[in-house]
């Protein structure tokens, strides 16, 4: 079903209970608290609609709440809005019917103060339970994200929650200082001795609150933050960032600048999955595997590095184009240079499937099907490994990638080994758009000036871990008001634990790595 | 198994010689705003454009402060007076001179890696310090998973808050004599971040911080010049082989 | 000393005076009784022992006449005396433990318990000093009784019950071989058993041990008749159960030894490979139900079951290089079955009442709830300590010493030529190798889950240390476990005196050969023998003793196992005082800092955080998977299908000996009586025609012979 159909059905089903409006391919419908639960749940569980995520505000005279869905193999955004009034603070929760908006809600429970009815599982989420006390609400227009809180006055008596009832039974805990160099995370392995059941993880250590640093900052100092947050994808976010700031201004970026954005994205993609690819050797002890990965993964740095001037290509995407220009040769030799790593990856890639100590233990481990990466709503590469197709390059084709011929590709078992597949053919496809986007370069200026006006906007774009939604939202001084930000790791870090029940507590490394999640993403 | 000894014997040695040799190759440093002079006192533009307040202006001279630079770009490109970019890595400056190594232990130095709240980046440049074009082992630095064995902290991030208990509980863990070691920007300041509610401005705040690397990310390259000098293999002087200057302060 | 009657009489007039006065005295007063005349009447009972052995003569004494059942007698030689040393050492600490846990448990009949207690001491020393079938079997039936009783005062009945009934079975199959003997002997009296039992023909041979062993092997816990164990040992009281796991289980390898080692030794090598085979399965699967237990007397209970398979083993292997001439090898393997009994008894007293000690400062025996006891508990975890190491076979301590023999003994059987009887050896050295494994991850985890770690329970970190009395006969029979463990060279010489009649040879000679003491002499051939090999053998050896297994692969090219624990002590004590000193010499006015573990920078590390003695012996469940057969029922609950609520996790591992013995044994005998329910179907006519039919079967059968 398309935008069209959807409205058209949601009208008749509805009664006209539901306000709808389309404009530039997103349907806006905007209903009364009551229907939302139907609504969404009919969206998501029998039209399988994909949940995108949840975006709390709070307005001088109400709550304002978007709902964020993209229609199943359609093109288009479908945007839920609902609001009730300051004084009301609780909502119905739509978990039980959408999964996938589970963390949603207890964010927005953790940082709001809303409370979502019928939700299973609130609290001790993004403030851990045994840090703060309760009634933090740091998303409030009245707290000022520059107070350091003071008086902490965490329950002592916190308990980690523990579902697994079985005589003998207790908690591994990992982290949140583990491994040799691992972003900050605690799991707690439930398990009876070797085989853990049930790994669940304690995310938020690294919560650093970049939506509430960027309230109240300039458009400028609110790309540091969207470039900065995680750096291994600065070019991504910064290119959504952008986007929804260009929308704002109503400025067309030049099509010169639009490709140099594709092919700057590319790279980012391939040094990452380079990365990830690393990483899944290195966890099984595969060490020369490893050093050949990490080989090609510094190679696409410096050439990132020589290109751009910074090897993480800081600084480059800003709203209206981009911060420098590029010579058309370098280009052309940097993506010679990248098909050269294609083409060694290739070659490790023939090792490492004719590895077999290396294929056994990614072979079923960790597996995830197609319907629970549509019920938590899995992004990016771990969704498109399970089958479920969610590339916002070709859903919702922005920029110049329009113009490309490439591939989205998918597998469809879901386990380890298909995740492995998904990114060395993900490599491949970014290979083959950046030799396109140095080959037809379009001539023109990189960048135009762009100066938002009051009012929101929402961009999406295909970060390499998967699609990232910002949603910012100007005001009349030109500041950022709110500015939300819907990470794939978010999404895939929900998931998480569906991959990790029931293996082997050597397994663990493994799946963690073929799931090439960010920490630094998921806590902002 | 043999096939991958051939293609490990077949790639050979592509290891820098970093320290004893420079190391130029394009990409391996974003590099840094070079101090510039003659610049019209009544010309605020360029340092205006700093986000970070990294530029700081002293008549017609312009100092970096280079602790606080993030690689921004926004004063060299866009701006009608760029300034001067220059490469180089050696940007590491020991604030306690009393922790570096005595000189029968710097060749065998165990690191324990804490992410206090960093983006990825520096996480990423400090797991290449084990790649085969930086090698670190070579020098006789080594990652080790647990404190406990730890002669150098080394700490990515503003120091989040949920990340200050773990911090202060790695620290105590260590053996003395403990040495901690600010890596990025947001490590030695807070970066774009602290201080706010839940970021500090940076590890100084909580640790006493013994060797602080510059950049955002500090590459690889910064990160074995600081690991250099803290165990006493290099001498924090201009450094003869590579011709580079250590950042002012 | 007085004589050994004088002792006997007073040893178990103290015992009966004991039992008088429970009766007499006031109720508050009657739990010190075990103490009081069960300890000195043990004292007694050691000296008795002692006295018996030092010359080597037997004590005889006939009691009284029974008509048609011949005299009463009861008579000491070296291996009752072995045995009432044993039981003593057990019994004197039990005895004073008894006391103390009887005065702080809450006893309706305090004072019955203390008799009962009493009247088990009196039945012991007569099953061991008794030299006629009628008496042994008196004595033997009332121990059974009485422990029923001891084991039954709880409200648990089931675990009595099943020991009783198949404790019956087995006193039947004794009665029952000893009815064969004095059938075909023609007298009750042991010592006219073992003259005429030469004579006997081997089916009858065979017969008797089959009945002595299986009868036996149910009090002893042999496979597959040590099912009532585990149960009976985790329901008895507190109070008994060092007794009774620590003397009584002994009396099942008494009644064996007997039998088959004095009274009818029988001349081949088959019931010695039984009790082998039966030996170290025994001890295997003991072993690997005690590693994977949670409740710390069942834990031991199985541990009971192992040891009793080792020693099962040793005498199998003796009897077997016995029964093929092979005398010294013999010698040595009883010596190994004999040092490991009376190690078991000590360490295993000993073990019990700490885990009694634990139970009742805790209030519970899994060990999944324990944990950090030692912090609490000090002395009783040091001593538990000891225990766990004596029983994991850890030099210094004892058990090292009798299981380094035992397999030295099993690594004899080199010399032995049928290669059938080499493969039982290798199969039961793999077997009991190992058990020797699987004993050390046993109580490695049984001491460091119950007393390491953080407490994992309410009652666990609110645990106080016992009371004195109880530690004080724990540290006696730690003191005991280090001294059998580092002065085995004293220790085998005195059971050389009841090996030699067994054997015919000299344990001592094999196993403390000169050459350990400085004006060691040895024959001539023998040394030149390892003179060839290079060995300065006579020449520059040190003081002291230690232990020695030879093996002659040929006159060529002996092999020499040699072990001195004294001497391993000495270097241990030397090595842990100079790193000591090493330490204070160089860091010694050096600022120490504590500090806490690293727990990865969590918050707080919370008991639940840690491993569960479950989850420690995981592994040992996964390996063993095929012979534990683990029943996984797993329920997974969740809201709305992706909420995990909880996952619910059983494991059920039904005992082996259950599984394949007892279960279908249990489901034939329903079976049956439901086949004869059919029958009784009421009708009388139904009757009448059973009742021709046998006649008919009756005819017939008449007929045809
Ligand atoms: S690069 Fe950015 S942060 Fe650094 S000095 Fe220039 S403007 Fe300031």
């Amino acid at each position: 079903m398309n935008i069209q159909e959807i409205a058209a059905e949601i009208q008749s089903r509805w009664n006209n209970e539901i306000k709808l409006s389309t404009i530039a391919g997103t349907l806006e419908c905007r209903c009364h608290r009551e229907h939302l639960v139907p609504l969404c749940g009919w969206l998501f569980n029998r039209l399988n609609c994909h949940f995108a995520g949840l975006t709390a505000e709070e307005l001088p005279d109400r709550w304002n709440l978007d709902y964020l869905f993209t229609p199943a193999g359609e093109s288009g955004i479908i945007r839920i809005n609902t609001a009730a009034p300051l004084k009301e603070r609780n909502f119905p929760s739509i978990s039980i019917a959408v999964h996938a908006a589970d963390w949603h809600e207890r964010e927005a429970e953790d940082l709001f103060g809303l409370t979502f009815e019928g939700h299973p599982r609130l609290g001790d989420f993004i403030l851990h339970d045994d840090a703060w006390q309760e009634g933090v609400e740091p998303m409030r227009e009245n707290f000022s994200a520059a107070d350091v809180l003071s008086g902490r006055n965490p329950k002592p008596d916190w308990r980690p929650r523990r579902i697994l009832k079985a005589p003998g039974a207790f908690i591994m805990p990992v982290g949140p200082v583990f491994s040799g160099e691992a972003e900050s995370v605690h799991f707690q392995l439930e398990t009876i001795g070797e085989e853990v059941l049930r790994a669940f993880p304690r995310l938020f250590f690294k919560y650093r609150g970049v939506e509430k640093l960027a309230e109240g900052r300039s458009v400028d100092n609110g790309l540091l933050l969207a470039e900065r947050f995680a750096g291994s994808t600065a070019f991504s976010h910064a290119l959504a960032f952008s986007m929804a700031i260009e929308k704002l201004s109503g400025e067309e970026v030049p099509p010169r600048a639009e490709v140099l954005r594709v092919f700057m994205a590319e790279l980012e993609r391939l040094r990452h999955h380079l990365g990830v690819i690393e990483g899944i050797c290195s966890s099984t002890g595969l060490a020369v595997g490893t050093g050949q990965c990490a080989i090609l993964e510094e190679e696409a740095l410096r050439i990132s590095g020589a290109l751009t001037g910074h090897r993480y290509l800081f600084g480059l995407c800003i709203p209206g184009g981009l911060s420098r220009d590029f010579d058309k040769t370098a280009l052309k030799s940097a993506a010679e240079r990248a098909t050269d790593i294609v083409r060694r990856m290739n070659s490790i890639e023939k090792l490492l499937i004719n590895t077999s100590s290396f294929l056994d233990r990614l072979e079923e481990v960790g597996a995830v099907t197609e319907k629970q990466a549509h019920d938590f709503g899995l992004a990016g590469p771990v969704a498109r490994a399970s089958g479920y197709s969610c590339d916002t390059r070709k859903q919702l084709p922005y920029g110049a990638y329009r113009n490309f011929d490439f591939d989205s590709p998918h597998e469809r078992e879901g386990d380890g080994y298909a995740r492995l597949r998904l990114f060395f053919a993900e490599v491949r496809e970014s290979g083959r758009i950046m030799e396109q986007a140095a080959e037809k370069l379009p001539p023109g200026k990189t960048a135009v000036p762009c100066n938002p006006d009051a009012g929101t906007a929402i961009s999406t774009a295909e970060t390499p871990r998967g699609a990232t939604w910002h949603r910012i939202r100007i005001g009349t001084d030109g500041k950022i008001k709110r500015y939300r930000l819907i990470t794939p790791s978010f999404a895939n870090w929900h998931g998480f634990h569906i991959a990790a029940e029931n293996f082997a507590f050597q397994d663990f490394p493994i799946i963690l790595a073929t799931f090439g999640l960010s920490v630094a993403e998921n806590d902002r | 198994m043999s096939r991958w000894v051939i293609k490990g014997i077949r790639t050979g040695i592509v290891t820098t010689r970093y320290p004893e040799k420079k190391e130029e190759t394009p990409g391996t440093s974003p590099g840094l705003p070079e101090q510039v002079t003659g610049i019209a006192p009544e010309n605020r533009e360029t340092e205006s454009r700093c986000p970070t307040g990294a530029l700081s202006r002293e008549k017609n001279r312009l100092n970096l402060r280079q602790e606080r630079c993030i690689h921004c770009f926004r004063c060299s490109r866009g701006t009608e007076n760029p300034i001067p970019w220059k490469n180089g890595f050696e940007w590491a400056e020991i604030r306690n001179p009393e922790a570096v190594v005595p000189a029968s232990l710097r060749h065998s130095l165990h690191i324990r890696v804490v992410d206090a709240g960093d983006c990825g980046a520096c996480l990423n440049e400090i797991k290449l310090l084990n790649n085969p074009y930086y090698n670190m082992h070579r020098l006789g630095f080594f990652i080790t998973p647990t404190p406990r064995q730890a002669d150098i902290l080394l700490v990515a991030g503003p120091v989040a808050e949920h990340m200050k208990t773990p911090l202060l509980k790695a620290y105590e863990a260590m053996p003395a004599p403990k040495r901690v070691m600010a890596v990025g920007a947001c490590a030695l300041n807070g970066g774009v971040f602290g201080p706010g509610f839940v970021t500090g401005s940076g590890v100084a705040d909580i640790l006493p911080v013994d060797i602080e690397i510059p950049g955002c990310p500090p590459p690889p390259l910064a990160i074995l010049h600081g690991l250099c000098l803290i165990a006493g293999q290099l001498k924090n002087e201009p450094n003869a082989a590579t011709g580079t200057r250590k950042g002012e302060k | 000393m007085p004589g050994i009657e004088t002792l006997l009489i007073g040893t178990l007039s103290l015992y009966t005076a004991g039992i008088a006065a429970a009766f007499l005295l006031p109720k508050e007063k009657t739990p010190v009784l075990p103490a009081l005349f069960g300890g000195t009447g043990s004292l007694l009972l050691l000296f008795t022992g002692i006295k018996s052995f030092l010359p080597p003569e037997t004590f005889h004494a006939a009691l009284w006449t029974v008509p048609g059942i011949g005299t009463l007698t009861v008579s000491i030689d070296t291996l009752s005396a072995f045995f009432l040393v044993v039981t003593a050492i057990a019994a004197i600490p039990a005895s004073v433990f008894a006391a103390t846990r009887l005065k702080q448990t809450r006893w309706q009949h305090p004072e019955v318990a203390a008799a009962l207690y009493l009247g088990l001491l009196i039945s012991l020393t007569i099953v061991i000093i008794a030299s006629h079938v009628f008496l042994f079997l008196i004595a033997w039936e009332s121990m059974s009784i009485i422990i029923y009783l001891l084991i039954s005062s709880d409200n648990n009945e089931r675990p009595g019950y099943l020991m009783l009934s198949i404790g019956e079975a087995g006193t039947l199959a004794i009665t029952a071989a000893f009815l064969l003997l004095s059938a075909n002997t023609g007298s009750l009296s042991f010592a006219i058993i073992k003259t005429g039992a030469a004579s006997l023909g081997p089916g009858v041979q065979w017969a008797v041990f089959l009945l002595v062993f299986f009868g036996f092997s149910v009090k002893g816990g042999l496979i597959p008749l040590n099912f009532w164990m585990p149960g009976a040992y985790t329901a008895a009281p507190a109070a008994f159960i060092p007794l009774i796991a620590g003397a009584t289980l002994n009396m099942a390898l008494y009644g064996i030894i007997r039998v088959t080692g004095s009274l009818l030794p029988i001349p081949h090598a088959g019931p010695g490979i039984i009790m082998l085979i039966v030996g170290s399965a025994t001890a295997l699967i003991g072993i690997l139900y005690a590693t994977i237990e949670d409740d710390f007397k069942t834990l031991l209970a199985h541990s009971s079951i192992e040891n009793a398979g080792i020693i099962i083993a040793a005498l199998g292997a003796g009897s077997v290089f016995l029964a093929k001439g092979h005398l010294a090898a013999a010698s040595i393997a009883f010596a190994a079955a004999l040092y490991h009994l009376l190690n078991h008894s000590v360490f295993k007293t000993l073990l019990f009442m700490g885990a009694g000690a634990v139970e009742d400062k805790t209030g519970t025996r899994s060990l999944d709830r324990m944990g950090g006891l030692l912090k609490h508990m000090p002395w009783t975890g040091l001593f538990v300590l000891i225990g766990a190491l004596s029983i994991a076979a850890m030099p210094p301590f004892n058990g090292f010493v009798s299981e380094w023999l035992t397999l030295q003994a099993l690594l004899r059987s080199v010399e032995l030529s049928s290669p059938g009887i080499k493969l039982a050896f290798v199969a039961a050295g793999v077997g009991l190798t190992l058990t020797a494994g699987l004993a050390v991850t046993c109580f490695v985890r049984a001491f460091a889950m119950g007393f390491l770690g953080m407490s994992r329970s309410d009652s666990a970190s609110a645990a106080k240390e016992t009371g004195k009395p109880a530690l004080l006969s724990m540290a006696g029979l730690a003191v005991f476990c280090l001294a059998l463990g580092i002065l085995p060279t004293y220790v085998i010489p005195a059971l050389n005196k009841t090996i030699r009649p067994l054997t015919g040879a000299s344990a001592t000679t094999a196993l403390v050969p000169g050459f350990f003491r400085p004006q060691g002499k040895l024959p001539e051939a023998f040394v030149n023998d390892f003179h060839k090999l290079g060995a300065q053998i006579g020449k520059n050896s040190m003081p002291g003793r230690g232990l020695a297994v030879l093996h002659r692969g040929g006159t060529k090219n002996p092999v020499v196992f040699a072990m001195s624990t004294f001497y391993m002590f000495i270097t241990l004590i030397i090595l842990l005082g100079l790193t000591a000193g090493l330490v204070r010499l160089f860091a010694g006015r050096r600022r120490k800092i504590r500090q806490p573990r690293w727990d990865g920078g969590v918050r707080k590390l919370l008991p639940e955080m840690t491993y569960t003695a479950t989850g420690f012996a995981h592994p040992v469940r996964v390996i063993f998977e095929s012979i534990l057969r683990p029943k996984v029922v797993e329920r997974k609950d969740t809201i709305a299908e992706h909420f995990r609520v909880t996952i619910r996790q059983k494991r059920n591992e039904i005992h082996l000996i259950d599984r394949m013995v007892l279960n279908p044994l249990d489901s034939a005998a329903h079976r049956i009586a439901r086949t004869l329910a059919k029958m009784h179907n009421g009708r009388i006519n139904t009757y009448a025609g059973y009742a021709l039919l046998a006649l008919i079967v009756f005819l017939a059968i008449a007929s045809i012979i």
